[in-house]
């Protein structure tokens, strides 16, 4: 083989575990195999061993329950709140004025943009979180794929869809921030690092402590309702999956708005009921293990 | 125990070589018994799903010198494997009676 070929051959077989790293390469230099030969063999080795893991019906139903739905509604969520967040602030930096605070009306406005911007950011940090860790924790071997995957799935699952009528003619730089840069900074912030860290914790951390994941899903539940109409929103007019109703008033994004699409929140919870009914599981077996010692041990 | 053609040859293998049975002896093996080349990755993936189901056991070997002073990794035969392959070779042998097949092209 020669040098490069070892080189390259040894920083392929890292993907291998520890044993089987050695083994190999004590094979190859054993049999003293030519390097287009090696490379073959063990890109061949490689590709066995991480197709392995999909003969197992997990990492096909994480795909079809979790990657292709949530990285779909992550997607037009993060835009959305992204875009809205953009305007937000933007209005409020441009005609910013003390008496947005003083008068009751305006201040109930400015004070619900605030609370609308933090809990869809805690939401999108929240949901991601928890898809990362169930990611991790139903197919421990594919986690990184499915992890990739998703991200995909997030910065694509918008293409060919705006939630303008029709963009403005000479693109502003403030047109440029809020529609193209803010979308791809909460997606990379606000979604793909959370579902990176809740992976890395799915896949390594034995069990959840019962009292930090039942108060981070009571938090994540109630920023979830705060911002169901707006996920709703981001698919209605993101993707015009169903034509906006204005309800018995007359005008749309309104709270009389009929909500066909209701369900979508529950869709985003369940990774984090999962990771709930995991920390109540593995609290229920330490606490049988614990009286089952004490009751040896008297 | 049902095996695959592939596991067959490769319990064949095992139990022929005995001692010395490992990675590069036993793809030896089959290359020469068949004539076609064996991949590492079909030796390494076959020799776990084997493992698996009981019918060998592995260890890792001692390095040698001419392996870079890498390990082996060995591979020995059990009981329920030898049964097996038994099995198999038996019922190859009951369904080619009467068949005249040639020995040589």
């Amino acid at each position: 083989m020669t040098r490069i070929g070892c080189w390259v051959v040894a920083h392929l077989t890292r993907l291998l575990n520890d044993d089987e790293r050695e083994v190999v390469r004590g094979d190859l230099a054993e049999c003293h195999t030519p390097t287009g030969r090696a490379l073959r063999e063990v890109i061949g080795l490689i590709a066995r061993r991480q197709l392995e893991p999909w003969c197992s019906w997990r990492p096909w139903f994480m795909l079809v329950a979790l990657v292709i739905p949530i990285g779909f509604l992550l997607s037009h969520a993060a835009r959305s709140w992204a875009i809205n967040a953009a305007s937000d602030v933007w209005i409020y930096s441009r005609f910013w004025d003390f008496s947005y605070l003083a008068v009751p009306g305006w201040r109930r406005d400015v004070i619900g943009a605030a609370v609308r911007m933090a809990s869809g950011c805690l939401a999108l940090i929240g949901w991601s979180w928890t898809c990362g860790f169930v990611l991790g924790r139903f197919s421990r071997q594919t986690v990184w794929l499915t992890v990739s995957m998703l991200t995909l799935v997030v910065f694509l699952g918008t293409l060919g869809t705006s939630t303008v009528g029709q963009p403005p003619e000479n693109s502003s730089l403030v047109y440029h921030v809020g529609f193209v840069v803010l979308p791809r900074f909460f997606r990379t912030f606000l979604v793909v690092l959370p579902l990176a860290c809740g992976a890395y914790r799915g896949s390594n951390v034995t069990s959840l402590s019962l009292g930090r994941t039942f108060l981070g899903v009571i938090v994540l539940a109630s920023a979830t309702l705060l911002v169901s109409q707006g996920l709703e929103r981001s698919l209605t007019f993101g993707r015009g999956v169903l034509p906006a109703d204005k309800g018995p008033d007359g005008i749309v994004v309104t709270a009389d708005d009929p909500r066909p699409l209701w369900f979508l929140s529950l869709v985003m919870m369940w990774p984090a009921a999962y990771a709930l009914t995991e920390a109540i599981g593995s609290r229920s077996a330490s606490s049988g293990a614990a009286g089952g010692a004490h009751s040896r041990s008297r | 125990m049902q095996l695959g053609e592939f596991e067959y040859l490769m319990l064949t293998a095992v139990a022929r070589l005995g001692d010395d049975a490992y990675g590069v002896a036993i793809r030896q093996e089959i290359e020469d018994a068949t004539g076609r080349p064996c991949s590492l990755g079909a030796l390494y993936t076959t020799i776990d799903r084997l493992e698996l189901k009981g019918l060998i056991k592995t260890s890792m070997g001692d390095p040698t010198p001419q392996r870079g002073g890498r390990p082996k990794r060995m591979v020995r035969i059990t009981t329920k494997g030898t049964q097996a392959a038994s099995e198999f070779y038996n019922a190859v042998m009951r369904v080619s009676r009467g068949v005249a097949w040639s020995s040589t092209k």
